[in-house]
């Protein structure tokens, strides 16, 4: 795959995204292994999710949540309405998204690593919930229709783009056209991130390993 | 019309430090945020939005490179 150009340093996307798949194929299937980032409940407790909405989901898929945020404080989301969360990884968030949407709304995790699909679909069986499905794809290119989406809720994902407008515009894209007469509000972004405090060098920019550590 | 409107950082904490391996996040003071934004109502609303756009985080006691700007988001 080419060179991608943004802004004012190269790097080669699909190093990238190899060494990214890596590092989270990992936190896949040893969670156990230790990271330098938090996971699991000890994550959950400081990101402050509730304990009610983790309460009956299967450990497999709360032991792999590598997320920087909170995307359920941002909003409530409403039964019926459809959600999709990009990067969804081992799916907790899909899998709390899909309790608060009912079984008249939908959830479509998406992510690129199989690995954490696979574990997000063994996730959601066991939890019973079939409002829910797990698509591979990328950030960049949602494996979603036009204007399907109430919400889009993402956890620690975009940070890992180089190309975020190309991101942001596929959310765009997905989400819900305005429609004043529906009643229903306008179509949402509910984000967990990160910020840095201090610019990044620009040759720092082009090392695949600060991406991912 | 692409983009969103009414961006807002509405958290921001440390959720690096204490983590099992080092990282980069000291270095550069990397911190969680959650934020979020919504679509324009209508073309209007874009519209009015648009000089709004700024790249830039107001001074606050985290002096926070962004990875999105305030007010209008173009997508």
């Amino acid at each position: 795959m080419s060179d991608i150009v943004v802004e004012d340093f190269v790097l080669n996307l699909a190093d990238l995204r190899a060494a990214i798949s890596e590092e989270y194929t990992s936190v896949a299937l040893k969670p156990e292994q230790g990271f330098h980032f938090h996971t699991g409940r000890p994550l959950a407790r400081l990101l402050n999710y509730r304990d009610e909405w983790l309460e009956g989901m299967p450990e497999t898929s709360i032991e792999s949540l590598a997320g920087t945020g909170n995307p359920f404080s941002l909003g409530q989301l409403q039964p019926g309405q459809r959600v999709v969360d990009v990067g969804c990884g081992a799916g907790i968030d899909s899998l709390i998204a899909a309790k608060m949407v009912g079984p008249t709304g939908q959830v479509i995790g998406v992510d690129m690593t199989p690995a954490m699909l696979n574990k997000a679909r063994r996730a959601a069986a066991e939890a019973g919930l079939t409002n829910i499905e797990f698509r591979e794809g990328y950030a960049e290119a949602l494996p979603v229709p036009d204007s399907w989406a109430d919400v889009i809720i993402s956890n620690g994902v975009l940070n890992l783009m180089p190309d975020k407008v190309a991101a942001l515009s596929e959310m765009a894209r997905v989400l819900r056209s305005p429609d004043p007469e529906s009643g229903k509000p306008t179509a949402r972004l509910q984000i967990g991130d990160i910020l840095v405090q201090k610019a990044v060098p620009e040759d720092a920019k082009n090392d695949i390993s600060l991406w991912t550590g | 019309m692409a983009g969103f409107v009414d961006f807002e950082i509405t958290w921001r904490a440390d959720v690096f430090s204490g983590a099992p391996q080092s990282s980069s996040a000291a270095e550069f003071g990397t911190v969680g945020i959650n934020f979020r934004a919504r679509k324009p109502r209508n073309e209007a609303e874009w519209t009015a939005a648009l000089p709004a756009l700024n790249c830039e985080v107001p001074p606050t006691r985290w002096s926070a490179v962004p990875t999105v700007g305030w007010g209008a988001v173009p997508a």
